[in-house]
């Protein structure tokens, strides 16, 4: 413990960061990848071996240094992965569906949420989230101003996020 | 609780529509406020849970018609339910013996279920990949155009979970290095493509077509 420097809390570090960088990791590199929680580890491993040598300065956030860390590691592991390195850009990636899912009774109970929401709230998230289409384009077919759509978009997920929180 | 201006971009970064810049800027951000990130969290599953349950979901509006039913109410409300069934035993009944008897000119777009989808309209026939063990991961996916103005949304599975979708106003998607990496040899793939008029509602479907491939490049 006294080796710590300015006795910073490592797990509780670990506890509030690991999930954030988790989602980046998921983000990027898909959790199809099986090696996601692998390089996940590395980092946390690393973000604690950083701090107790004491690289952190405080010359930014915790959470910018470990952010840093994140994406070097990401990086590498992308450039490791795939050697041609064509970044085309992706064109619509919503690589995740599944990945939150492997909770069925809650996903179901989520879903079942949506499905009771009045028609003009379920008709935005169908528009907006389902189909994908933009706030403009949203407004253009249900003939109301985007700005309306963010706010009718914002209220569903208001609703939701009471549910989820449960 | 004041709203976190970086909020708005919270969709954008899940749907990837952030430019590289903005996406780095957003992810530090997300890494230093919790309460974005929390929200992003409640977010992203509320996509994935729509993403996934989205054909129960949104049933009303893949068979719009259905939903028009509440106008209908005063009138449906003219029989009692034993009536109407009644009623529509009958008619169906008349309605047979006289498409035997008329011989049908313009069939109006009939309906069909796939893969519980219900769908109006025709169905979607794939060009290619239709064949199995490709030597190669495949690159472009193509299907018979249906009119103009479609929006095409192309689904790629990996047994029954969704590897990835797009959508395109084309009858072809041509896959970036990323997507195809996501693909392995030696694996069942699936893919499927589903069409939207103008408004947004689910016209046709393809049926899902499998393919793999033996090595990869």
């Amino acid at each position: 413990m006294e080796k710590r420097k300015k006795d910073i809390d490592l797990d509780a570090i670990v506890a509030k960061y690991r999930p954030v960088v988790s989602f980046r990791v998921k983000k990027s590199i898909g959790v199809r990848t099986p090696d996601w929680e692998d390089v996940v580890n590395e980092i946390m491993i690393n973000v604690v071996e950083k701090l107790k040598k004491g690289e952190f300065r405080g010359d930014s956030s915790i959470g910018t240094f470990i952010y840093t860390i994140t994406s070097r590691r990401i990086i590498d592991f992308i450039r490791k992965k795939s050697k041609v390195l064509k970044h085309a850009p992706e064109p619509n990636p919503y690589l995740s569906p599944q990945e939150h899912v492997e909770n069925r009774e809650r996903a179901q109970w989520i879903a079942d949420s949506i499905e009771k929401l009045k028609p003009k709230y379920k008709e935005i998230l169908y528009l907006y989230y389902y189909q994908e289409l933009s706030r403009e384009e949203v407004a253009k077919k249900l003939n109301i101003s985007p700005r309306r759509v963010s706010e009718r978009v914002n209220y569903a997920q208001k609703l939701l996020r009471k549910v989820m929180r449960e | 609780m004041k709203k976190c201006h970086f909020e708005n971009l919270i969709d954008e970064y899940l749907f990837d529509k952030l430019d590289e810049k903005q996406k780095e800027k957003f992810e530090e951000h997300y890494f230093n406020c919790p309460q974005c990130f929390e929200k992003m969290n409640q977010t992203d599953e509320m996509i994935a849970v729509i993403k996934a349950h989205g054909s129960e979901i949104f049933r009303d509006f893949y068979a719009p018609r259905k939903t028009r039913r509440s106008r209908l109410e005063p009138v449906l409300a003219f029989l009692t339910p034993r009536q109407w069934a009644m009623a529509a035993v009958s008619a169906a009944l008349i309605l047979v013996v006289a498409l035997g008897v008329i011989p049908n000119r313009k069939t109006t777009s009939p309906e069909f279920l796939i893969n519980d989808d219900l769908v109006r309209g025709s169905s979607i026939t794939l060009i290619s990949p239709v064949i199995d063990n490709l030597d190669q991961v495949p690159s472009e996916f193509r299907w018979q155009r249906l009119r103009d103005n479609i929006e095409y949304k192309l689904f790629i599975f990996h047994q029954k979970e969704l590897l990835w979708t797009t959508t395109t106003k084309d009858n072809f998607v041509t896959l970036s290095e990323n997507t195809m990496s996501l693909m392995a040899p030696n694996k069942k793939y699936s893919w499927q493509v589903k069409a939207f008029s103008p408004e947004g509602f689910l016209i046709a479907v393809s049926s899902p077509v499998q393919f793999n491939f033996v090595t990869s490049k």
